[in-house]
């Protein structure tokens, strides 16, 4: 008896999945947003191009957790934010382009409206989430990623992020934490 | 054999005075407001108007025109203070447009190539109580919130029919891409 309980017990932590990492309310006052995500940030400065945006600098504050993939995207606009519904259209267009549509639906949160796509990646990459506003001259995009290592295409932690996000302060967590500036 | 042919002749002119005459298509210009698009039939002006809660109640420029129980639009609105908003105020245009009906396709719009491009959508959606069908473009450029839209009445029951998606994608911003003998279209007086 004492055998079997103690092989069932080891086989039980053995099976055990990856403790999934808690979720935390994040926050940026400067740019006007607010989400919440899994596990460790990390800040990345970057480029973004589109034949009508041309090259635009980003910033991508990046999460990773049990192979999935998170990511709230920044895209500087402000000096041609008068062209920010064709902006817009070009990122929801190059996010879905040479990759398989599963989804493209109207996004609407909090007065902003935008689109929320998911897509297949080519080569069996994984499955991909975005969501795309344009608000105070920049484009703001939630992409979360299901790798094929985690396998799990129906995860319902994808939507869970990309609709996270708000635009208004008093929708973000209480204990949000305050987003970092970008690294110089 | 001659009563053969006189049959044939008899028949082949009933069949043209029966089925409706079509329209030419003429290509029609807006230089003040930025746009050329092609239509059949008279085109009329008119003013509307429009009333979106982040667009607020706006006056509306409208050319329509009528061929073959197809209703054929273009509307217009002026957003030139709120520029910068032009991507949600499209997209609440594209949503109240389909709000309530079936929707058969959304797509991706685009006009002109490169770094021209405008980027809107493009909107298939039934009309409810069999109204019939509407083919809709919608584009924000340079202020200006641009709809096209073409309904096939139940009165012309070709639902599948090509003018339509001909109408839509006629819309060009850069003019130059305009057929040169395209008719000016006067642009009515907003209050």
């Amino acid at each position: 008896m004492r055998l079997t309980a103690l092989a069932i017990l080891l086989g039980a932590a053995l099976t055990t999945s990856p403790a999934a990492a808690a979720w935390h309310g994040y926050i940026s006052h400067p740019l006007g947003f607010a989400f919440a995500a899994p596990g460790e940030l990390k800040i990345e400065k970057g480029t973004y191009r589109g034949a009508v945006a041309g090259e635009r600098p980003t910033l991508t504050y990046r999460f990773f957790e049990n192979s999935i993939e998170y990511k709230a995207v920044v895209i500087d606009m402000t000096d041609i934010a008068n062209d920010s519904a064709t902006l817009l259209g070009e990122a929801e267009y190059l996010f879905q382009d040479n990759k398989k549509p599963r989804m493209d639906v109207f996004g609407r949160v909090d007065r902003q409206y935008g689109r929320k796509l998911t897509v297949d990646l080519p080569n069996n990459g994984g499955r991909m989430s975005g969501a795309f506003y344009f608000i105070n001259g920049r484009i703001i995009s939630l992409q979360a990623t299901v790798l094929p290592q985690n396998g799990d295409y129906d995860t319902p932690q994808m939507a869970r992020f990309v609709d996270s996000l708000t635009f208004f302060t008093v929708r973000a967590a209480d204990d949000a934490i305050e987003l970092p500036q970008a690294p110089k | 054999m001659r009563i053969w042919m006189s049959a044939a002749l008899t028949g082949a002119a009933l069949t043209l005075a029966v089925a409706p005459a079509e329209a030419a298509w003429k290509s029609y210009i807006n230089r003040e407001l930025g746009f050329s698009f092609r239509a059949p039939g008279e085109i009329k002006s008119d003013i509307g108007t429009f009333r979106g809660a982040v667009a607020g109640p706006r006056e509306t420029i409208i050319y329509k025109s009528m061929d073959n129980n197809i209703e054929y639009k273009v509307t217009v609105m002026s957003f030139l203070q709120a520029q910068a908003e032009g991507a949600t105020i499209l997209g609440e245009r594209e949503y109240m447009f389909q709000e309530g009906k079936k929707v058969l396709a959304d797509t991706f719009g685009r006009v002109e190539p490169g770094k021209d491009a405008v980027y809107g959508r493009k909107i298939i959606a039934e009309l409810p109580d069999h109204k019939g069908r509407t083919t809709a473009a919608f584009y924000f450029t340079k202020g200006k919130l641009i709809m096209l839209e073409a309904t096939v009445l139940p009165a012309n029951g070709d639902f599948g029919s090509p003018d339509p998606a001909l109408f839509v994608d006629s819309i060009a911003f850069v003019l130059s891409r305009t057929e040169p003998d395209a008719i000016e279209l006067a642009t009515p007086k907003l209050e």
